[in-house]
């Protein structure tokens, strides 16, 4: 880090991203709280009251929300860490595959998840690509789309965040692993041992990271279970965008306690995968001296 | 033995790959057979009669201006997001930054908070302070897309000889020459990358745009929404989607060239 730069032009360069994402993001944020607590009412006076986040816990809509969203981003996130870190380890014992599988996966991130999951529905649905492939009637087809296990959401968000984790593992291995595992493999280390004690400790911050903004990601995501879930439980974006529109502006408030609860969450879970990050730092740092 | 062990890997890699490949391009092989079905009746594996149905009906849903307006939406975001995120990027990389895991984890922030929320407490102060819907639209995804573009550029700038600048100056160049002949051409492959990863959060957007507009502003996300929300709509619906996929998808392989030029 050269020192002799003055902090000042570092702060300077700093405000054009910092300031608007403070103001942005703490605006919003207040708001929200303000709103969700009636200091901040639709109409009438503040009078602070938990009454909205007491509705919703005594509402089971809240609870079953919690319940669905949390069951899908594990879902998702584990399908999609196990696909994308198989893809990212293969993709880099072929050249040509490499090659093939990179652009693959660069190719589905433009792909927005809305547009994924209407493809994933005409994949899915009973009288879908894969109901005439198999050759099964409608009324025998499992309910995939809008059916109680969430397979098509999963399926969607397993599909997508796969590429990005294979593409985030493929850049973390492209910074040096070639010269360790060529190493490694001169001193006589197998296919199996440069796995395990090469590429895998390697892969494994990134994979985690990944993971995690994976899992945050599909807990605050609206689209593909909206379009492709059912209506009863809503995952808990969908159940907010529900109360957000309802004809009874009292409603909103609960939306924005929808909103608080929600973000709490994925905060959470990012902030769980830091520290996550930084045993797997220190347990990598280990294997490595 | 040493010399079969390569080669009998290499035999079980080639399923792998095919697999691995099947996985990622299957979710997009019904998008294209709608697209250019006519009547795809139910046990068919094929289309049953080929046809343009699907984009005739597209451009009469208004398919053409809803792409306007998410060019419009994607370039507005890219456009700011990108110099903001390049010029913190620069900072993270080659400043001494105080308090920087603050600064960083207060950049990365965006990522942690969903979009819905955001925009649902946006929304509702600036309906009061009456700025039109479009200012807090436009504000949410920048500061979403920011992340993308600062931590791309960050990676960039590590890997950046400031010295050629230095260089540069001590030859004569003035700070405009240092910049555009300089500092830009050589940050040039990850700009694109950046700002393509910006446009992208204003093209793909739904629920902002949603929460927002109320349905009023009909980007392609909306479209797509709205076709295939309803049923019986299967070749529109397919044709919305590549108009949605395809652009980005030639914008993707333009960066690719660009920054293997760049790389030369």
């Amino acid at each position: 880090m050269p020192a002799r730069s003055p902090s000042r032009r570092a702060l300077l360069l700093l405000l054009p991203a910092a300031v608007p994402t403070v103001a942005v993001l703490g605006a919003a944020l207040t708001v929200a709280v303000l709103q969700s607590t009636g200091l901040m009412p639709v109409v009438g006076e503040p009078d602070p009251t938990t009454a909205g986040y007491r509705a919703l816990a005594g509402d089971r809509a809240l609870l079953d929300g919690l319940r669905v969203s949390l069951g899908i981003a594990a879902a998702s996130t584990l399908l999609a860490l196990a696909v994308g870190l198989g893809t990212a380890l293969l993709a880099r014992t072929t050249r040509l595959g490499g090659r093939l599988l990179r652009a693959a996966a660069a190719a589905t991130v433009p792909v927005p998840h809305l547009v994924g999951a209407a493809a994933i529905g005409l994949l899915l649905a009973d009288s879908g690509l894969a109901a005439r492939a198999l050759a099964v009637e409608p009324g025998d087809f499992p309910p995939l789309v809008g059916g109680p296990w969430w397979v098509a959401v999963v399926a969607e968000y397993a599909w997508k965040e796969s590429a990005f984790v294979a593409l985030v593992v493929l850049a973390a291995l492209a910074a040096g692993e070639r010269e360790l595992d060529e190493a490694a493999a001169t001193l006589g280390a197998g296919p199996w041992q440069r796995l395990r004690r090469v590429a895998l400790p390697l892969a494994a911050p990134s994979a985690v990271a990944a993971g995690g903004v994976t899992f945050a990601y599909v807990l605050g995501s609206y689209d593909v279970a909206w379009l492709l879930g059912r209506s009863y439980p809503e995952p808990l974006p969908v159940l907010a965008f529900r109360l957000w529109t309802d004809v009874d502006l009292a409603r909103r408030e609960q939306a924005l306690a929808v909103a608080v609860v929600t973000t709490a969450l994925a905060l959470a879970s990012l902030l769980a995968t830091a520290a996550l990050l930084a045993r797997t730092a220190r347990a990598t740092g280990r294997t490595a001296t | 033995m040493t010399r079969a062990a390569p080669l009998r890997r290499r035999a079980g890699v080639a399923p792998r790959v095919a697999l691995a490949l099947v996985w990622l391009a299957l979710p997009l092989v019904p998008l294209v057979l709608w697209a250019a079905a006519d009547r795809w009746s139910f046990p068919a594996l094929l289309p049953t009669a080929w046809g343009l149905t699907g984009w005739r009906q597209a451009a009469d849903q208004g398919a053409a201006a809803a792409l306007g307006r998410s060019v419009l939406l994607g370039l507005v975001v890219a456009a700011l997001a990108t110099p903001a995120g390049a010029m913190a990027g620069r900072a993270l990389a080659l400043h001494r930054v105080p308090a920087r895991r603050l600064v960083e984890g207060l950049l990365l922030a965006p990522v942690a908070v969903p979009p819905f929320a955001v925009v649902m407490g946006l929304t509702t102060l600036t309906l009061r302070a009456g700025i039109p819907g479009t200012v807090a639209l436009v504000c949410v995804l920048t500061v979403s897309a920011l992340p993308y573009t600062v931590f791309v550029m960050r990676s960039a700038y590590t890997g950046y000889d400031v010295g050629v600048e230095e260089e540069a100056r001590t030859l004569g160049a003035g700070p405009r020459a240092v910049l555009l002949r300089v500092h830009l051409p050589l940050a040039a492959p990850a700009l694109a990358t950046a700002a393509f990863l910006a446009f992208l959060v204003g093209w793909s957007d739904y629920v902002v745009t949603l929460v927002v507009g109320g349905g009023q502003l009909v980007t392609l996300p909306m479209l797509v929404g709205a076709l295939s929300s309803a049923t019986g709509n299967d070749a529109v619906v397919a044709a919305v989607s590549l108009t949605a996929v395809l652009p980005p998808l030639l914008l993707l392989v333009a960066t690719a060239l660009l920054a293997r030029r760049g790389a030369r």
